[in-house]
């Protein structure tokens, strides 16, 4: 070939071109960074599915039934789940009982009344709440907020409804000295949702637009009667998506109801006593699982908290993105 | 007497008015003494924590492995090395197919692709972290035969990937069109516009979305339960000493260190908060007060940067 | 400049792990194989050097290891003081429980297991070549804590409580419900009126547990009123009737005991006194009241001597004579016997379990501690089927 002017500057257009494909290996890797996504969502359901097969073929539904009397039985393998279902619920249920009307508080209070100066810090300090990890949350549950909290509270819901028919066996049975019991659970969950639930609510309420609050006050409505009678309202869906999120992370929570529930298998419903809880079972008897129907039964139970949380996540998604639909303005999800 | 009608409406106005008036007054002031009461939990441990762990904070509790359990003294050595050898394993784990992830949902979010990511994203956010622990034995653990601080990392990686990939793609969303549009214009492919011009305008917004998330991974206990053991004997200045002395390679060592069961902050604190001896209860404290001081030193860090961020964006 | 030296870095950081993680996972032995290049140049068979542990560098073998919260004191106590016998080798036990040691050893995740819960016939199949060694006999005593009725005297010494057999049978059967239980006060007339109106609020283990293996087997020998079972882990009809606690580890029970007003658990010895725990005295099978200490359990370990199998297990709750604890158990290590497939390590764990049989230092801390040390015969049946471990066919030391 000679070598003349216009051949070199081929070759070199041709070696410029090498780099012109570099587009197709970049979306590649993109689409295959995106698809491990995927299978790693999948990967954890298919995984879950796939280890729980013995005990979901033993026991069927009866696993996940109320039963009068569930059975949590290593040596004659018989297990069920309810025990930890009703724990689960109940603990997370009243957390958010508690949460609600205090995060709400928080929320309207750092969107509408809050002076600007305010704001930033407050909103630092709230989501602070939410960055303490939830062994230190167990730390200073079992030894200052158990004793010095929750076992008077105890003390008192005891004595109060002792004599109430019908509600007497909710609270029934005195608390623990040490008040390891559900009550404490739910507390402490209730303390560790409250940022979750109010930093989205907050989103929810400063995403809608002004025209709504000045139409009202111009009619007259005081501060009060506009926020509660048109903005949470008007936010109802993004709110009812912020609570689901908190109850998601009420349920999957730990550690910290790990070490304040006082893992017991019981049999009462009472709020005061120890009970157990899916992700405190998994997490104290998984490593030692020996038999196949044990360690199936637990990841049965794994497989059901995924379940549980992937649905609530889901219904929370769609809920808060329908109010932030409604509006030109970005809200963080 | 006639009833003056007029009269009547007004004080009816003004009772009614008083009424709103102090209904309104009652919930805003109750809404702040909420917003005060979510604070006291915060101050609380954060004060009760300080307190109690200063007293067992020395030189020697940086800087030693633990003594056997009755025997005062030792340190968390092991546990502070385990936390930032996990962590920044699991950083690196996590951060290049989340960054790779979001460019993708960012530029493409109506694709099916895009949409089934956005999901996945939502759903791996909210699994419970002790489902991601069982997940990691499942998968490394068991078919590696032993425990080890990769599938301790992995597992945290999983944990940090929603974090990692939404920040980004809500960054990325933020960058001005106009700014890709003229990249491409001049002549720029695809993936040279992504890492040269749209990658470095979100980069502060990453950069946060990272902190977060392993502000967040160093908290995790749940996950480590199952993949890392925990090891007290773990010393990395020995390994790398003995490595040296053997002469391994770098990455013999790296994989030594890597392979073997490891202990980490979270962890440590779960152990020792449940023993009956005080010495062990007061080092549970002491690690406490190290835990939060690193996770919250991140998150203020990370939320300082936001808001200069936002200050520069003001102009 | 400054962003492509980063961007570099970082390549290179990902791709070190990722050699790292995909070069070793597939040979966790690979870091040791270059101790035995240097010294095993010519004989390039596998066999583990009997050559002086001097020649290998400090903490270059790392041996893992989980099982029982029961020996967990000692075993600690070992392991930090093998480090000075041999440098070279690293023994990380974790306190798991005996349940999580077993199926450590059965899924191959560990490298020793320490459990005081025995292995089942289904157990040692499913894992070949398992065998038990037992190391240590030590008590597992129940502990209270009580807020008394009425105060005592200042120089009044408060008298121990005694408990007999089939009341604790029927405290954790939740028979017995309070601590003025009629049944409770015949066996203490010194604490008539001392005895709190309240709730007995019984703690057991929340994880599979050797100690709770001892303490189930024991109450089953006591009364047929025990049905739950002798294992590492049962129902507690406590729980059932709602006055149950679960503790991780005897360390959680010993906490949720000194936590929880009006309690009773169970412990291995050595917690209850390093805790300084009040102890229940029992009535034992020959009727008479011992208190747990190294004499009842040497009693009770006497009561039983040939009790070993060809396995080398042994019960030996509720024996019979005057001085003996009925509450005792021996605690093993649990090791592969032929397919380890790391001799160096193979050849350090039996040195460390010798070691640790023989050694005078090592049978003080467990004596100070409150075990029992096995006796002499029973040690060499132990030392010699050590010697019967094989790696890669060859007998390992």
């Amino acid at each position: 070939m000679k070598i003349s002017k216009t051949n070199i500057q081929k070759l070199l257009k041709k070696f410029g071109q090498l780099f012109n494909h570099g587009d197709r290996p970049w979306f590649g890797l993109l689409i295959l960074m995106s698809i491990l996504v995927l299978v790693l969502m999948v990967g954890i359901g298919y995984l879950l599915w796939r280890d729980s097969a013995l005990s979901r073929s033993s026991f069927g539904l009866s696993f996940l039934l109320p039963t009068k009397d569930p059975s949590w039985d290593p040596v004659n393998s018989d297990f069920q789940a309810w025990p930890f279902i009703y724990g689960t619920l109940l603990t997370s249920v009243v957390a958010l009982l508690i949460a609600i009307p205090i995060s709400l508080g928080i929320a309207i209070f750092l969107a509408e009344l809050c002076p600007a100066w305010l704001r930033t810090p407050l909103n630092w300090l709230v989501e602070l709440l939410a960055a303490i990890p939830s062994v230190v949350f167990g730390l200073w549950g079992i030894f200052i907020f158990l004793p010095q909290v929750v076992t008077p509270i105890g003390n008192a819901l005891y004595s109060a409804f002792k004599n109430v028919p019908g509600l007497s066996a909710f609270f029934a049975g005195p608390i623990p000295q040490s008040g390891s019991s559900r009550l404490a659970a739910s507390l402490i969950l209730a303390i560790m949702i409250i940022p979750t639930i109010s930093a989205v609510s907050r989103d929810v309420l400063n995403a809608i637009p002004p025209s709504q609050r000045e139409a009202s006050l111009a009619l007259g409505s005081t501060q009060w009667e506009t926020i509660w009678q048109i903005l949470i309202p008007y936010g109802s869906s993004g709110i009812l998506g912020a609570v689901i999120l908190g109850l998601g992370r009420a349920l999957g929570e730990t550690m910290a109801v790990t070490m304040v529930i006082g893992n017991s298998i019981e049999g009462t419903i009472s709020i005061l006593r120890p009970g157990y809880t899916m992700a405190s079972i998994i997490a104290n008897e998984f490593a030692e699982a020996v038999s196949k129907l044990h360690t199936s039964s637990l990841i049965e139970i794994g497989f059901i908290l995924f379940v549980l949380t992937l649905s609530l996540n889901v219904i929370a998604r769609l809920l808060v993105w329908s109010v932030t639909r409604k509006n030109p303005q970005e809200a963080r999800s | 007497m006639t009833t003056n009608y007029s009269e009547l409406l007004k004080r009816g106005v003004q009772t009614r008015r008083l009424r709103r008036k102090s209904v309104n007054g009652f919930m805003l002031s109750l809404t702040g003494i909420l917003t005060l009461l979510a604070l006291v939990p915060l101050f609380w441990i954060i004060g009760y924590v300080i307190y109690r762990g200063g007293k067992t904070l020395n030189l020697a509790f940086f800087t030693q492995l633990p003594k056997p359990m009755g025997m005062a003294g030792g340190g968390v050595l092991h546990a502070i090395e385990g936390s930032l050898i996990v962590t920044l394993m699991a950083t690196v784990l996590a951060f290049v197919p989340g960054v790779l992830a979001a460019f993708y949902a960012a530029r493409n979010p109506n694709t099916p692709l895009g949409i089934a990511l956005r999901f996945s994203t939502d759903v791996l956010s909210g699994v419970p972290s002790i489902v991601v622990g069982l997940f990691g034995y499942t998968l490394i653990v068991k078919p590696q035969g032993h425990y080890s601080a990769f599938a301790g990392s992995v597992a945290l990686a999983i944990l940090m990937l929603p974090t990692i990939i939404r920040t980004t793609e809500e960054m990325l969303k933020l960058v001005p069109g106009a700014l890709r549009e003229g990249s491409l214009a001049l002549g720029a492919s695809e993936w040279k516009t992504s890492l040269n011009v749209l990658l470095p305008a979100a980069m502060d917004g990453v950069i946060t979305g990272v902190l977060l998330a392993i502000a967040r991974a160093a908290g995790e206990t749940a996950p480590l339960l199952f993949t890392t053991l925990g090891n007290e004997r773990f010393d990395l200045g020995s390994i790398i000493k003995s490595g040296v002395q053997n002469h391994q390679g770098i990455f013999q060592i790296m994989g030594r260190i890597f392979n073997s069961p490891i202990d980490s902050l979270p962890l440590t604190l779960w152990k020792y908060a449940q023993q009956p001896y005080p010495e062990r209860v007061d080092q549970a404290w002491g690690v406490a007060l190290i835990l939060m001081i690193l996770v919250l030193t991140i998150n203020v860090i990370a939320r300082i940067w936001i808001e200069l961020r936002k200050k520069k964006l003001r102009g | 400049m400054r962003k492509s030296l980063f961007v570099t870095m970082f390549v290179l950081l990902v791709a070190a792990m990722v050699l790292t993680a995909c070069g070793q996972a597939a040979t966790p032995t690979a870091t040791t194989a270059p101790t035995t290049e240097v010294m095993n140049t010519s004989a390039p068979a596998t066999t583990p050097m009997p050559a002086p542990t001097a020649t290998l560098a400090p903490g270059s073998v790392q041996v893992n290891a989980g099982g029982g919260t029961f020996p967990l004191p000692v075993y600690t106590q070992w392991t930090y003081a093998y480090q000075y016998v041999d440098p070279s080798v690293v023994i990380n036990y974790q306190g798991i429980g005996s349940g999580a040691g077993k199926s450590g050893i059965l899924d191959n995740t560990l490298d020793f297991a320490g459990s005081d819960s025995l292995l089942s016939a289904d157990q040692y199949t499913q894992g070949k070549d398992l065998q038990m060694y037992p190391t240590l006999a030590g008590a597992v005593v129940p502990v209270y804590n009580l807020s008394w009725a009425k105060a005592f005297d200042a120089t009044a010494k408060i008298p121990a409580l005694v408990l007999d057999r089939q009341t604790l049978v029927d405290i954790y059967n939740a028979k017995v419900t309070k601590w003025n239980d009629p049944a409770i006060v015949k066996l203490n007339p010194g604490l008539d009126g001392y005895l709190p109106d309240a709730t007995i609020t019984a703690v057991h283990r929340s994880d599979g547990s050797g100690t709770t293996e001892i303490f189930t087997k024991a109450l089953t020998a006591f009364s047929a009123d025990w049905t739950a079972g002798g294992a590492q882990s049962v129902e507690w009809p406590v729980d059932k009737n709602g006055n149950g606690i679960g503790g991780k580890g005897n360390q959680g029970v010993a906490a949720a005991v000194i936590n929880t007003k009006n309690s009773i658990g169970y412990v291995e010895l050595s917690y209850a006194i390093a805790n300084s725990m009040p102890m229940v005295s029992l009535v034992n099978k020959a009727g008479k009241t011992v208190v747990a200490n190294a004499d009842s359990v040497a009693a009770d370990m006497a009561d039983f001597a040939t009790a070993f199998d060809d396995k080398l297990n042994a019960t030996i709750v509720d024996g019979s004579s005057d001085g003996s604890w009925p509450i005792t158990g021996y605690t093993y290590f649990i090791l592969h016997t032929t397919s380890m497939t790391d001799c160096v390590k193979a050849s350090k764990i039996v040195e460390f379990f010798t070691w640790a049989l023989t050694d005078s230092s090592a049978g003080q801390a467990a004596a100070k501690l409150g075990y029992s040390v096995l006796p002499t015969t029973v040690r060499d049946q132990v030392i010699a089927k050590l010697s019967a471990v094989t790696c890669d066919g060859q007998p390992v030391k």
